[in-house]
């Protein structure tokens, strides 16, 4: 796991690298000190062998001086004696030049001052039996001494230049077997860490190979993020723009053109051109934002408008915010979108919302001429009529009666028409307050309200156990009052009206009509009656406003009653619907959601 | 009880409406001064007068010009000299807004105007009879607003 992590991390290609330099250094470190070792232990080959050469040199110029010598004794020419002239400087030579090539060894340095004394002994020994012949007595014990003294010198000297170079030569082997040491080791080094260098190099182009294919794969998916914007922003009509802020330079969209009415790239994308486009009245402010933007590096929204080269305006809402990325540049990226037909659709809306609210306030306008000022006219009408039925009637002519009676009458019917309508645009108001109450109290209240026609039926009105319900009190009264009422007016002349008030609680599965979001239980209030009831194909229309399935004469009323009802309801969120049998009587329901979503 | 009569005012814009009133109390056996007056500004100016008679009813239409019923009504009851006099609010329209508003103004009761003779002669009848002290005590929105 801990491998793959740092198989993965940005440092594994450095340190793979660093390792491998440093190994390569090594290499080369080790191969220079080999070759250095080289170079050197030849030197010391060659060293030995002139110090050889030269030491053989010297026994070889005292042998010629010997024999030159011995060549002139026996002969008595003195050509035989030029070796023996010439070659004591050379003798000289070769000892410094012997001097010069061991001054580092202390030892030979000794046996050579050993050997120096040895040479200077034979070669006095030499010029001793030189005097002696020329004295001519060479026939005498002290020649033939001296004879052999020069033999027996020779011989020390012999001994001593093969000891010296018994001592180089043994130095020589010393150097080599330590040579061969290292020569044994340094190919097994050398080879091993070129090894390591090839497998860390190995690993190395495996995980660049790798990290190239995801880089692929990442710019693979970078392309097809980038087509999916560039449709996304001719799809939503926005449009991009990134503000680089060191270099100060800015990149917009292909989209940000076509939102100008432009061919993508089509210009420079610097903020002077895009200022070109933007609305006279909005480039001070605008101009204002940029200027903060370059401030703050970030762009609060704003909404301004531009104008194409077409002369359409557009409405523009932008923003923008400081990215910092991971080449740790900073960039302000920024939005645009194009908000005309929001704005178009937003005034149309105030456009229409405005008129609504003129409507309505013409609706209260007539709201209040009719509870007030159609009324008061009328009620004079029917108060002057009263008087005159009272104090004139047995003035007027039968004819006279009976037209006032229809006046009568027909100023009745207004008055019902005026209470009702402003009783149905009463109900209107959505406003009112909805409290918990006890739907029992609220049907008590209606039954009292409606007790002088209760009594004049003398009907018999069974009802169940209502519950509690949130509800707007004094609508659910109404509703509870028309409903009986209906029930009461609408009841057969020779049958004892009977209402039953029947309640359940359902699920709103239970009635495809009901919407299981509002809630998941209903309130289930039956009003069942014996009355005329009514035929199905009614059912919807009996809710309708004026709506009426009996003439006037039979069954007074003004076709607003069950109108109110539906309002109600509706404005609790319920339903009311309506079964009728002719002659046996109806059913109406009400459904009003449970509230306990 | 010839000197207990019942002193009633009225104020509303209405001819017709000050006529059927002034005819209900004529038609009416109770023992009644009644005055009346064209709109609240000639109301206030008679209540404020020096030694006016104070009435025991005041019937206050809600609807005239220069001041409204609803103006006099917290006159009257921002000024402690008329503490004693009973408020009946005497309007056409009987919206729950108006109701409401005068009853937390302090009116004793609420009329609407009817629109039939007799009936108006049995409200006004009912209304100066009343006993104001058992009903004041005793008033909640819901009996404030007179039915027949």
């Amino acid at each position: 796991m801990d491998l793959r992590k740092l198989y993965n991390s940005d440092w594994f290609l450095k340190s793979v690298f660093a390792v491998c330099l440093f190994v390569i250094l090594v290499i080369a470190g080790m191969t220079y000190r080999h070759i250095q070792t080289l170079s050197h232990s030849t030197d010391q080959v060659v060293h030995t062998y002139k110090v050889n050469v030269e030491l053989e040199q010297i026994i070889s110029y005292l042998k010629d001086a010997e024999t030159g010598q011995r060549g002139y004794f026996i002969t008595g020419d003195s050509l035989y004696l030029d070796p023996y002239l010439i070659n004591r400087e050379k003798i000289n030579n070769t000892f410094a030049s012997l001097k010069e090539l061991t001054k580092n060894n202390q030892e030979q340095q000794e046996n050579l001052k050993i050997l120096n004394q040895t040479i200077e002994e034979r070669l006095l020994n030499l010029s001793q039996a030189y005097s002696a012949f020329l004295k001519r007595d060479i026939n005498t014990p002290e020649f033939k001494n001296l004879f052999l003294r020069g033999k027996t010198t020779m011989d020390d000297i012999r001994a001593q230049v093969s000891s010296m170079i018994a001592i180089e030569d043994k130095r020589l082997k010393g150097r080599r077997d330590a040579y061969k040491d290292d020569l044994r080791f340094t190919p097994i080094f050398l080879f091993s860490f070129v090894l390591l260098t090839l497998i860390l190099l190995l690993i190395a182009y495996a995980k660049i190979q790798d990290d190239v294919s995801k880089l692929k794969s990442a710019n693979a998916k970078l392309e097809i993020f980038k087509e999916s914007t560039n449709q996304s922003e001719i799809i939503s009509n926005h449009g991009n723009w990134v503000w680089n802020i060191e270099d100060n330079f800015f990149e917009y969209s292909d989209n940000m053109y076509r939102m100008l009415g432009e061919e993508p790239q089509s210009f420079d994308s610097t903020i002077e051109n895009f200022m070109t486009y933007v609305h006279p009245d909005d480039v001070v402010k605008l101009q204002e934002q940029v200027d903060q933007m370059m401030v703050d590096e970030n762009l609060p929204f704003i909404n301004y408008r531009i104008i194409r080269k077409n002369g359409d305006i557009r409405y523009f809402k932008a923003r923008g915010q400081k990215v910092s990325g991971d080449d740790y540049r900073k960039r302000v990226i920024g939005t645009i979108v194009d908000v005309t037909d929001e704005i178009q659709n937003l005034v149309v809306l105030e456009e229409r919302n405005f008129e609504l609210e003129r409507n309505n306030e013409e609706l209260s306008a007539f709201n209040h001429v009719a509870s007030h000022d159609l009324q008061e006219p009328l009620r004079k009408i029917q108060t002057f009529l009263s008087r005159l039925e009272e104090k004139e009637k047995d003035n007027l002519s039968d004819a006279g009666k009976k037209y006032m009676q229809r006046i009568v009458t027909a100023a009745a019917r207004m008055r019902l028409l005026i209470d009702d309508l402003l009783q149905y645009s009463r109900t209107n108001k959505s406003d009112q307050a909805f409290e918990n109450v006890d739907l029992n109290e609220i049907f008590e209240n209606a039954k009292l309200h409606l007790s002088e026609e209760i009594k004049d039926k003398k009907a018999l009105i069974t009802s169940e156990d209502l519950p509690n319900g949130l509800v707007i009190p004094f609508q659910m009264q109404q509703l509870f009052t028309n409903l009986l009422g209906n029930a009461l007016k609408y009841s057969k002349e020779d049958v004892t009206p009977h209402i039953k008030v029947a309640y359940s609680k359902i699920k709103s599965t239970d009635d495809s009509r009901l919407d299981p979001k509002k809630s998941d239980y209903y309130h289930k209030i039956e009003f069942k009656d014996n009355g005329i009831g009514f035929e199905q194909e009614y059912a919807d229309k009996i809710f309708e406003l004026f709506n009426r399935l009996h003439n006037r004469d039979a069954y007074s009323g003004t076709g607003i009653g069950l109108s109110i009802c539906k309002k109600i309801v509706e404005n609790h969120k319920g339903i009311i619907y309506a079964t009728g049998i002719p002659n046996q009587g109806s059913t109406f329901t009400i459904l009003l959601p449970h509230n306990k979503k | 009880m010839n000197n207990n009569i019942i002193h009633i005012v009225l104020a509303d814009d209405d001819e017709d409406d000050r006529l059927f009133f002034t005819d209900a109390f004529d038609e009416l056996k109770i023992n009644t001064k009644v005055n009346t007056y064209n709109d609240g500004v000639e109301l206030m100016d008679y209540l404020n007068t020096e030694d006016a008679g104070l009435p025991q009813v005041l019937f206050l239409d809600l609807n005239m010009p220069r001041k409204s019923g609803m103006e006099c009504l917290s006159e009257i009851k921002r000024d402690n000299k008329f503490k004693d006099i009973a408020i009946a609010i005497y309007s056409t329209s009987a919206s729950e807004e108006d109701i409401e508003n005068t009853f937390v103004q302090g009116a004793n009761i609420y009329i609407k105007k009817p629109s039939d003779f007799k009936t108006l002669k049995k409200v006004l009848s009912q209304v100066v009879t009343i006993n104001w002290q058992y009903h004041t005590n005793g008033l909640n929105k819901d009996n404030f607003l007179l039915r027949l």
